[in-house]
């Protein structure tokens, strides 16, 4: 009996490690594999914190990087390094700003490179909050020529709106992105892979950003299905993650212009109190009779909380979201009035003409 | 055995598959217990409430609870509980967003935990989803751990936000919360950590071993360390919160005899008036031997066995005093500390007097010296409560004996003083004591505009005169006779940090010189920056003995860690130097005036003053009488921290510190101008007041 124990013991601790080295080889392969496809750049930076190395994707045999639209391409001297070691110059070909990525392309004729089919992977659906990810990067500069990319390993946080900034600069992407537990977005990091545990691409590494409604550093990856509304020769298109790759390694992609700033919001007829402080809730003092707010329904005292879903936590903000929609707009609003939460429908028009004053 | 070997054959054998399947049966497990969850999990957001302004240990100054927050279900008719964090800025309006409700719900504030910083709040809802929980005693390290928030998105159909640990630890913050390595920002304060199959474990709050408000411990956010009150003690504690009413920490009412809570026996140092101690008859000495038939030999056991409870907690306990043992059964914790002010006499006494006694340098108008006949000149030879009973020893000087004893009575008590006059009569008065001003919340410090010139008998170094030859003053090597004047550049011992000393050309080394402890603001640490900072100084330096130190921080701003650093150049400084230890002011505007006050409350045996522009008090402390501690106060009305500095003052003085407030008109965070330079050294000349 005793003997047995033993044994059995002796065995368990045997097979458990056979089972630890398998349980490591199911990342190791796919680490290994993904890292084969990504790449290391060094460019332009170094000054005010800004990091001069960041991380790529190959999206083709020929050497097509997809990249983060950040800082570092801002140079002349683009160097990749790629997973074996060799090194080489290269050229940004195409940018997006609305998608904030940038394809470059290697300097040299060189072909049949490790890379992602981008349009397969991009074809696959959504992963989903709770997912096991790697996040892949050269954050920190940690690796050079043929040293692998940092590996960490997390779980898809969320699926959520991006909102962030650096400093006073707006975030240039504005759409869903998956937020990630893993500590990943670090100097270097944008540019690099978000994997599923198969090694599937799920998404593009972001940028160093602070979520505006808390405060916080956040850490988040663009999913390479996403898609946005931009403005090419005057006309309203859409254009998607795998599209402009396509496009960028066809040479076809005609970058989008500068989506103009709505400055002149729809007229809705509210006066809210004094913004004294610097997050005065947002009262309604007066609404304006006969004005969209009052067909709405809105009353004085009234507070605004939520507007077209967004939460309002102050006047400024409620400013700000208010001059991008037009006249013609309806926006729903819920506003707390005596505890209890109405919900309103309101029509924008065209702001009033203004009457000569004395 | 049989089932043993089966169970191990069954998990390992086709090793290869295994383990792929492990993690996709971990990840789908996650995803259920997400589910299970998730319509318990809300979404809380608050509108309106004061501006309220915290210091990181990093420094950086932080708006709280703007965005939104978490909270779990704990009744199906509408109770939610929640982090105490999320409401700490009073909100006027809060709204709690429901999974799978169309409309969002006004929310109540039912009652706050301050002890283990919950609030619960109440929605008119019905039929809720209530998760299950986990028995505490089937929490162990290890267990995973996967925290739910759901702050990101107003899309409340989604998933919440997920992050994966594990339990690292169980009973931190004195055996009130478990541990856990999954991210933990405001994103989940006040959300649940559940357990692999979908049970909650615990309500996260930000919580620190060091600190107790509500902000404590925020600054580990995404660090891998959380903390989460244990569900089952949330369940226990929600009838009582559901009363409405708020609950606070149980308190014995003691302080121990050294600050050393992990090495020294726990010998009671003082007992607090009006406290559980108090009323059971505790006596400084006794020594604390078991609490609840637990039996305690340090302090730190003490605090484990008392951090979970309330006030209105019963307790047992044992001590021992002399060689009897003796046990108190059934003792109510109280749940506030009664706060005493320093007392006040209204003097300044001369400095540097090595003969018995305390000259009085000045009489404070109205203060109740003058009301008994005090005048300058005199000189205090005895003193006493009934009679002038009280001799001065000569162990230490006057100075310090008679301040230390002053400590020891409460304002109201009436003294009595044996009074030489000028003209060599004695005389014996009567007065009763004042708090000391600036003490009283509403009634500021007012620094006399002239004060005397004479401060000193310039006899800092010379042996003190005793009446007893059996009373040897402690030996110190006194400060040498030349020391470098000017602008001195030095090194820390351990040689790792440089810090500058301004000393004025007319140093003495037996004139007793204050302190003032500059830190700069960020990025101002070079020798040019000091060098400018003196130059305001000069003047104060040279008529009213300063010696001003600046320690040098290389970081981007100052860290809370670097306060060993700046202690090590003041124990240097006083070395080298002549220093009056009753005025050493830490000092600094803005982040530098942080770091200030993180060494007042912080290194309480050595600091005297805090001085400071454009900071605000994030972790008050409570006023100690052993360790006096008084607060110059300034902000710009442009300042948008100025609400926050006033509401600082309120604090401090209602913590009964003595504090001096001073808002200036059409300024923002500047450094102060000369008439406010001239009043802060005419403070520093009157700490040594009594």
């Amino acid at each position: 009996m005793r003997n047995r124990r033993v044994l059995v013991i002796a065995l368990a601790t045997l097979l458990a490690g056979m089972a630890t080295a398998h349980a490591q080889q199911s990342f190791t392969a796919t680490a290994n594999e993904v890292n084969k496809k990504m790449v290391k750049l060094f460019g332009a930076g170094g000054f005010k914190g800004l990091a001069s190395y960041g991380t790529g994707i190959m999206v083709s045999a020929k050497g097509h990087i997809l990249t983060c639209n950040n800082h570092i391409l801002s140079t002349s001297d683009l160097r990749v390094h790629v997973y074996d070691g060799r090194f080489y110059r290269a050229k940004v070909i195409f940018r997006e700003p609305e998608l904030d990525v940038a394809v470059a392309k290697i300097d040299d004729d060189v072909d049949l490179l490790p890379h992602f089919d981008f349009e397969k992977e991009a074809a696959r659906p959504l992963a989903e909050p709770g997912d096991w990810v790697l996040a892949m990067s050269n954050c920190f500069q940690i690796a050079t020529r043929d040293e692998p990319m940092t590996v960490q390993r997390g779980v898809i946080l969320a699926y959520a709106e991006l909102r962030g900034r650096r400093g006073i600069f707006d975030a240039a992407f504005h759409g869903d992105v998956y937020f990630l537990d893993a500590i990943a977005c670090n100097p270097g990091a944008a540019g690099g892979v978000l994997a599923n545990r198969k090694g599937d691409l799920l998404g593009i590494l972001g940028r160093e950003l602070k979520n505006t409604l808390t405060d916080t550093w956040i850490n988040y990856a663009i999913p390479i299905q996403a898609a946005v509304d931009i403005q090419r020769e005057e006309k309203a298109e859409k254009v998607s993650m795998a599209s402009f790759v396509r496009e960028a390694i066809a040479g076809t992609y005609k970058q989008s212009e500068k989506r103009k700033k709505e400055d002149r919001g729809g007229y809705h007829g509210i006066v809210l109190v004094p913004n004294v402080i610097g997050a005065t809730p947002p009262y309604i003092e007066e609404v304006v009779p006969s004005s969209p707010a009052a067909q709405a329904g809105l009353r004085p005292d009234d507070l605004i909380v939520y507007v077209d879903g967004e939460i309002i936590p102050s006047i400024k903000m409620f400013r700000e979201l208010m001059r991008q929609i037009g006249p013609g707009a309806e926006v729903r609003m819920e506003v707390q009035r005596a505890n209890r939460l109405h919900s309103v429908k309101m029509k924008l028009t065209e702001q009033p003409k203004v009457q000569a004053s004395k | 055995m049989r089932r043993f070997l089966l169970a191990t054959l069954m998990l390992l054998l086709p090793a290869t598959i295994r383990a792929q399947d492990l993690n996709d049966e971990l990840e789908k497990m996650t995803k259920e217990a997400m589910r299970k969850v998730g319509p318990s999990v809300v979404q809380i957001v608050t509108q309106g409430g004061i501006d309220m302004v915290v210091t990181s240990a990093k420094g950086a100054v932080f708006r709280k609870a703007l965005g939104p927050t978490t909270g779990v279900v704990v009744s199906t008719d509408g109770f939610i509980i929640s982090s105490a964090f999320n409401f700490i800025n009073n909100p006027t309006a809060i709204l709690v967003a429901v999974p799978g409700h169309k409309e969002p719900y006004v929310a109540r504030k039912i009652a706050t935990d301050r002890s283990r910083l919950l609030t619960l709040l109440k929605i008119d809802a019905n039929n809720l989803p209530v998760p299950g929980y986990v028995p505490k005693k089937e929490i162990v390290e290890g267990q995973w751990s996967i925290a739910l928030g759901r702050t990101l998105d107003a899309k409340r159909e989604q998933p919440p936000a997920v992050s994966v640990g594990v339990i690292s630890a169980l009973n931190r913050i004195w055996s009130k919360a478990i541990q856990t390595d999954a991210k933990i920002s405001p994103i989940n304060y006040g959300g649940p950590i559940v357990d692999i199959v979908g049970r909650v474990q615990g309500i996260l709050v930000p919580a620190s071993p060091k600190g107790d408000d509500e902000t404590a411990g925020f600054e580990w956010y995404d660090s891998g360390i959380g903390f989460a009150i244990p569900m089952e003690d949330v369940q226990s504690v929600l009838p009582r919160l559901k009363e409405g009413k708020d609950l606070k920490k149980g308190l014995l009412g003691i302080r121990m005899k050294t600050g050393d809570i992990y090495g020294a026996v726990p010998e009671i140092g003082e007992v607090l008036k009006d406290t559980a101690a108090a009323r059971a008859g505790l006596k400084p000495g006794d020594v604390v031997l078991e609490i609840d038939g637990k039996p305690v030999a340090r302090m730190a056991e003490i605090q484990h066995l008392l951090g979970p409870k309330y006030e209105g907690d019963k307790i047992a306990l044992k001590y021992k005093r002399d060689d009897k043992t003796f046990d108190v059964n059934n003792l109510e914790l109280v749940g506030q500390l009664t706060v005493l002010a320093h007392p006040f006499l209204g003097i300044l006494p001369m400095r540097d007097d090595p003969k018995l006694g305390v000259d009085v340098r000045y009489v404070f108008a109205k203060s109740p010296a003058e009301k008994a006949g005090l005048k300058a000149g005199d000189r205090i030879v005895k003193f006493g409560l009934a009679k002038t009973d009280q001799d001065f020893t000569g162990q230490v000087p006057g100075r310090q004996q008679f301040t230390t004893w002053l400590n020891g009575q409460g304002p109201g008590t009436e003294i009595k003083l044996d009074v030489k006059r000028k003209d060599g009569k004695t005389e014996t008065l009567t007065a009763t004591l004042d708090a000391m001003p600036g003490s009283t919340v509403g009634q500021d410090y007012a620094v006399p505009d002239k004060l005397p010139e004479e401060a000193s008998h310039k006899k800092a170094r010379a042996p003190l005169e005793t009446n007893n030859k059996n009373i040897k003053p402690a030996k110190v090597d006194p400060p040498a006779d030349k020391a470098e004047t000017g602008l001195v550049k030095r090194n820390t011992p351990d040689g790792e940090h440089k810090f500058y000393l301004w000393v004025p050309e007319n140093y003495d080394p037996d004139i007793a010189h204050g302190l003032v402890v500059w830190l700069h603001p960020p990025g101002k640490n070079k020798e040019a920056d000091f060098d400018s900072f003196a130059d305001l100084w000069l003047d104060f330096c040279e008529e009213n003995r300063l010696i001003i130190l600046g320690p040098v921080s290389d970081s981007e701003t100052w860290l809370a860690g670097e306060s060993d650093m700046v202690v090590a150049a003041i124990h240097d400084t006083l070395k080298r130097y002549t220093i009056d230890r009753q005025r050493v002011v830490a000092h600094g505007l803005g982040v530098g005036g942080q770091m200030a006050l993180y060494l007042g409350f912080n290194d309480r045996d050595l600091i005297r003053g805090v001085a400071t522009t454009g900071a605000v008090v994030t972790a008050l402390k409570d006023n100690l009488l052993g360790q006096r501690l008084a607060f110059y106060l300034a902000a710009g009305d442009l300042d948008p921290l100025v609400k926050g500095i006033a509401e600082s003052r309120t604090q401090l003085q209602s913590k009964r510190f003595s504090v001096l407030y001073r808002e200036v008109k059409n300024r923002g965070r500047e450094y102060l101008d000369a008439e406010q330079l001239r009043e802060l050294a005419r403070w520093i000349d009157t700490l040594d007041k009594q």
